[in-house]
């Protein structure tokens, strides 16, 4: 342990800022850890270093009311859940689906997101028009995401080709590799709208779905839970989550 | 075609993240030397019990991916030992790329070991040196010269393995990529500059290397 001290003490005198960031483990009682992979435009993102995104409102704005200092932690989104687990954050802010399993795992916040899962293809596709069409076709959906198992819930799930990806999924069918991916409606809409890569919607959302905060099943995660949940209901009531939903998306995607 | 502009603003805002990356396998690096040559010599002595222990070591972090390593050490073992969990990523990431490298380091520095001709020994031993005294002043200092140019493999492959410390929650030059092209949607602009970024490093590293090769060959010159 000793060695590690030395370590962290070496590292953090090399370089202090970067540092700062990084020895978020001490967790304090009045901190709300947030993990998010700083990868999902436009929920979470980085601009010029810049953290960014629906989520980082939400969150921010649920700091204000409950008084919890919010920290953010950018990782992996294959790393998120084990952060979860292992105690170093409190929650995840990615557009979290609630599913029977976390369901049976976690504790969630009210939903603060209602969506649908989008089919999205290259523009110009003219074999693809919704999840029926995806029998033979490789699809891209991201690792630990649960795209993946809504489509496998499909009735003809043995036949789709599903590719799980770590990142880029939009790259991928925008250069042709492969033919379609899923994701959110309203994220799959920014990414067309405001990125202008070659993709269109492929047909109406396939599955409604449901976004909260998880929080571990736990004295304190409940407590922290019921907190959040408290200022999501007021945000909702007082018409923030409104207003942040418009900022980045045009329109209320906080109502069902 | 490629957005100069975006990737000269970039530029800054990455390299701000390339000290933690240069650090973390620094110390890695550091450590992992020590290990390797203990490893090592225990391995060439054969060390009753600790060669054993070296065997499975080794065996162990060369037979399984460092990404799998990471995971264990960061979200695994703080499940059986909480202790761990004031572990940060960084000092998981550190230990993990120090275990991972010194299985392989130690396997090149054993090579370069035995490689030193019998005579070598013969000779040391004749004059009365200890096991101890020919380990150091004659067979590590020519095996340092043979392990080198691997060794210096090891550290360049091991600057870009701090690339998946991300996966940890630490934002280390790859991870500020990442999330930069995710909120641009510039990738080819964004993995371009990162890429050179990177060889730029691995190249100074080279040129390192090479002053190094020729210091360590200063008794060889004719």
């Amino acid at each position: 342990m000793l060695l590690t001290r030395k370590l962290n003490l070496t590292l953090a005198a090399l370089s202090l800022s970067v540092a700062s960031g990084l020895f978020a483990a001490a967790a304090q009682a009045d901190t709300l850890r947030v993990g998010m992979s700083g990868g999902y435009f436009p929920f979470t993102f980085v601009e010029r270093d810049e953290l960014k995104g629906f989520e980082v409102d939400v969150l921010n704005a649920v700091g204000e009311l409950s008084g919890d200092e919010i920290e953010f932690v950018t990782a992996s989104f294959s790393g998120l859940a084990g952060m979860l687990e292992s105690g170093r954050i409190d929650t995840i802010a990615n557009q979290i689906t609630i599913t029977p399993e976390r369901e049976a795992k976690y504790v969630f916040t009210a939903p603060y997101v209602y969506d649908g899962a989008q089919v999205v293809v290259r523009a110009g596709n003219d074999a693809i028009y919704g999840v029926e069409d995806l029998s033979g076709k490789s699809v891209a959906v991201n690792l630990g995401s649960n795209y993946e198992q809504l489509l496998r819930e499909q009735p003809h799930a043995d036949e789709i080709d599903i590719r799980t990806y770590e990142s880029n999924i939009e790259q991928d069918v925008a250069l042709g590799r492969v033919d379609a991916f899923v994701m959110d409606r309203v994220s799959a809409t920014q990414v067309i709208s405001e990125r202008g890569l070659p993709l269109e919607l492929a047909g109406q959302p396939f599955s409604t779905i449901e976004n909260a905060l998880p929080f571990r099943d736990d004295e304190a995660g409940r407590e922290q839970r019921d907190r959040v949940d408290a200022a999501l209901a007021e945000l909702r009531e007082n018409g923030t989550l409104r207003e942040i939903s418009e900022k980045w998306f045009n329109i209320d995607i906080t109502q069902p | 075609m490629l957005n100069l502009e975006y990737m000269w603003e970039l530029l800054p805002v990455l390299l701000r993240y390339l000290p933690l990356t240069i650090q973390m396998a620094t110390i890695a690096m550091f450590f992992a030397l020590i290990l390797a040559c203990l490893l090592a010599v225990v391995r060439v002595s054969q060390v009753p019990f600790l060669n054993g222990f070296a065997l499975l070591f080794i065996s162990f972090f060369r037979g399984t991916p460092l990404l799998v390593q990471l995971f264990l050490f960061y979200y695994g073992l703080p499940q059986l030992i909480s202790a761990l969990i004031s572990m940060t990523g960084v000092t998981a990431a550190v230990l993990g790329l120090t275990l991972h490298f010194s299985a392989y380091m130690a396997e090149s520095i054993r090579a370069a070991i035995v490689g030193i001709d019998r005579s070598q020994t013969e000779a040391a031993l004749s004059i009365g040196m200890t096991q101890s005294q020919l380990m150091r002043r004659i067979i590590l200092p020519q095996a340092t010269r043979v392990a080198t140019p691997t060794l210096m493999n090891y550290f360049i492959d091991m600057i870009k393995a701090t690339s998946l410390a991300f996966t940890l929650g630490v934002t280390e030059l790859m991870g500020a990529t990442q999330k930069e092209a995710a909120g641009s949607f510039l990738y080819l602009e964004a993995f371009l500059l990162v890429a050179l970024i990177y060889w730029v490093v691995v190249e100074v590293l080279s040129w390192g290397q090479r002053r190094l090769e020729i210091y360590l060959n200063r008794a060889y010159q004719r």
